[in-house]
């Protein structure tokens, strides 16, 4: 089948676990754990906003960087579910808008998500003043306004291209609309580069507005890229049991497999040289951020590494565990939990120590919010030192709103593209004779 | 094998396609292939020839647990601490405890690589019967440049046999029929 169809089923279904996803949103409003209760800051419904929040569109981003990236490279393997992958990269639209509600609701202050939000605190601290130029309300709304802005247009130029290439390119001579492509693959490429890092600074690292690392952003960046593998990898699964995209292979899912794998090893060794360079200079202002999160956050810290590396290393260390779909299915989705999870540990606790500094700022004595630090330590909080159920909700919700916008998107283009030069290449890929 | 000497019948192709269809050919008549030679790598050859899987990798694997299990035991034998050594040369290193792991892991992970790619390529050579003072027969030099080989062993066979994969090969578009004793 090559056109796609959007069916009430799935369209029922996705809305109901979108609403439940709204429900478990709206519910963590007003279910704040009661050691930043007092607060009013509503820690837990707006870190769980910015997380999913960031978590999609940055998946999104992604994938237009990995189309542009391939695009450049020669790469025509990836030709026969091109259109999936366009899908997902349309979703930074919606993902901007959540940003923009994000960037307003800081802007006006009405949530202590970063600290460097609070006016006061900044005049009186010399770090958070230094860095005030980059990390201010201005700059955050109007800087992810602008970086997303130029994201999507890129994005909707290749999608647009290749629907076109579909349409005349037959007619047009020397691979007209391939060459376009690749002239914007060209300029996304440097743009997307420097603009990804800076937004990931901004919407992500700052929460723990004292700190920083280098390596953040190329970590976070490739967690990203490794939870989009791992949701392409489970969707053209499903589609397949479906009976689309026939023109995609055992080949293909192997290839993306190795991706999957592969960029896990990366994120692996992004982690840990970002994690041994922090441990070995033990600069107090540096390794306080570690320090926090193994002490008090011991099931984010340890389960991150379990769930994004060693499982997933050594299930799809085997060549035939990426061509059997089950277990790549169940990778990919484990894997898919876990990059949810990794971003989670990245906003979560500097959110809830945010939350905490917030509220011994709303006239608290300082001991009293040092004994709740104390008390949080030897607890687990719903919600930030663990995933309640509400976050699972959360994460759900968005999950089907992410896939209801991608199936929407393809359901508008036929999912067999025609005309493009790498298409023969892309189904006559094989990689491995062997079974 | 040694001294055993070998008398091996092979036909030169000038296209890969047809000596793959060639040992479709042969493969339906049962013929008993010895080897194929090619100057490169073709899609889809092995499966034809019934080859399986290589486990070099797990060779490579467990050479890589090797160099892990090294790199881990000399660390702490050096600086001991942990895994019951005692420390041969105990030193602190930027205030961190004799037995750090954090610090170890860059060597872990470079002696792992190591040990993995030395014993693959020396295990490797030795399945593949290379190396210093091994002098392997090739049938015909333009096999490493042009030409795509099909051969079969024909020691043990009879005139019949051996005038019957003759004419085989000119049925298949052989460009050349040749017999080497090897």
């Amino acid at each position: 089948m090559k056109q796609f169809t959007f069916e009430a089923k799935q369209k029922n279904f996705l809305i109901a676990t979108m609403g439940l996803g709204l429900l478990c949103l709206i519910l963590s409003y007003f279910m704040e754990p009661e050691q930043i209760a007092e607060s009013g800051q509503h820690a837990r419904f707006w870190s769980n906003f910015l997380l999913n929040a960031v978590f999609f569109t940055g998946i999104a981003f992604m994938i237009t960087f990995i189309i542009a990236a391939f695009t450049l490279a020669y790469s025509g393997w990836y030709i026969a579910f091109k259109r999936i992958w366009e899908a997902f990269s349309s979703f930074m639209l919606p993902g901007l808008v959540m940003m923009v509600i994000i960037g307003i609701a800081v802007y006006a202050h009405v949530t202590h998500l970063y600290h460097w939000s609070d006016a006061e605190a900044v005049a009186s601290d010399k770090v958070l003043s230094g860095k005030s130029s980059f990390l201010n309300k201005n700059w955050y709304l109007f800087g992810t306004i602008i970086i997303v802005g130029v994201w999507i247009f890129f994005s909707r130029k290749f999608r647009q291209i290749s629907l076109e290439e579909d349409k005349h390119g037959a007619e047009a001579a020397d691979f007209g609309y391939h060459r376009k492509l690749r002239k914007y693959a060209a300029v996304f490429l440097p743009i997307a580069a420097f603009t990804g890092p800076a937004i990931i600074w901004q919407w992500v690292m700052s929460v723990d507005a004292h700190w920083y690392s280098t390596l953040f952003a190329w970590y976070s960046m490739t967690s990203w890229f490794v939870a989009g593998c791992a949701l392409t990898i489970m969707l053209i699964i499903y589609l397949k049991s479906k009976g689309y995209l026939g023109q995609v292979t055992k080949e293909h899912l192997h290839d993306l497999g190795k991706y999957m794998f592969a960029f896990t090893i990366f994120w692996a060794y992004c982690w840990f040289s970002q994690y041994m360079l922090i441990w070995y200079t033990n600069n107090g202002e540096e390794t306080i951020y570690y320090f926090t999160r193994k002490s008090e956050y011991p099931v984010l810290f340890f389960g991150n590494l379990v769930i994004n590396f060693v499982l997933p290393f050594l299930i799809l260390m085997r060549n035939t565990t990426k061509r059997r779909y089950g277990t790549l299915f169940f990778t990919a989705a484990l894997v898919f939990f876990g990059h949810w999870f990794d971003f989670f540990y990245m906003i979560k606790p500097g959110v809830f120590s945010n939350a905490q500094e917030a509220m011994s700022h709303g006239g608290e004595p300082g001991h009293e919010a040092a004994a709740h630090t104390a008390e949080h330590a030897a607890s687990f909080v719903s919600g930030f030192t663990i995933p309640g159920l509400l976050e699972i909700g959360v994460f759900l919700g968005f999950t089907a709103f992410f896939i209801f916008w991608v199936f929407k998107q393809m359901s508008k283009a036929p999912l067999m593209p025609e005309n493009d030069p790498y298409l023969e290449e892309s189904l006559h890929h094989e990689v491995q004779a062997y079974e | 094998m040694k001294g055993q000497h070998k008398e091996v019948l092979f036909g030169l192709y000038n296209d890969e396609e047809v000596l793959m269809s060639a040992i479709r050919k042969a493969n339906k008549q049962h013929l008993d292939i010895m080897d194929v030679y090619s100057p490169f790598p073709i899609h889809g050859l092995d499966p034809l020839l019934g080859l399986e899987e290589s486990r070099l990798h797990v060779v490579g694997f467990i050479f890589g647990m090797l160099g892990t299990l090294t790199a881990l035991i000399g660390i702490s034998w050096i600086f001991g601490g942990s895994l019951m050594f005692e420390g041969d040369w105990p030193t602190i290193f930027g205030g961190k405890p004799y037995w750090s792991l954090p610090a170890f892991i860059p060597i872990i992970f470079e002696l792992t690589v190591l040990f993995c790619a030395i014993g693959m390529t020396v295990v490797f050579y030795i399945i593949c019967g290379l190396g210093f003072g091994v002098n392997n027969p090739i049938l015909d030099d333009r096999i490493t440049d042009d030409k795509f080989c099909l051969a079969f062993q024909t020691s043990d066979l009879e005139t019949s046999a051996v005038d019957n994969l003759k004419g085989f090969f000119k049925s298949t578009g052989a460009e050349e029929v040749h017999t080497r004793t090897i």
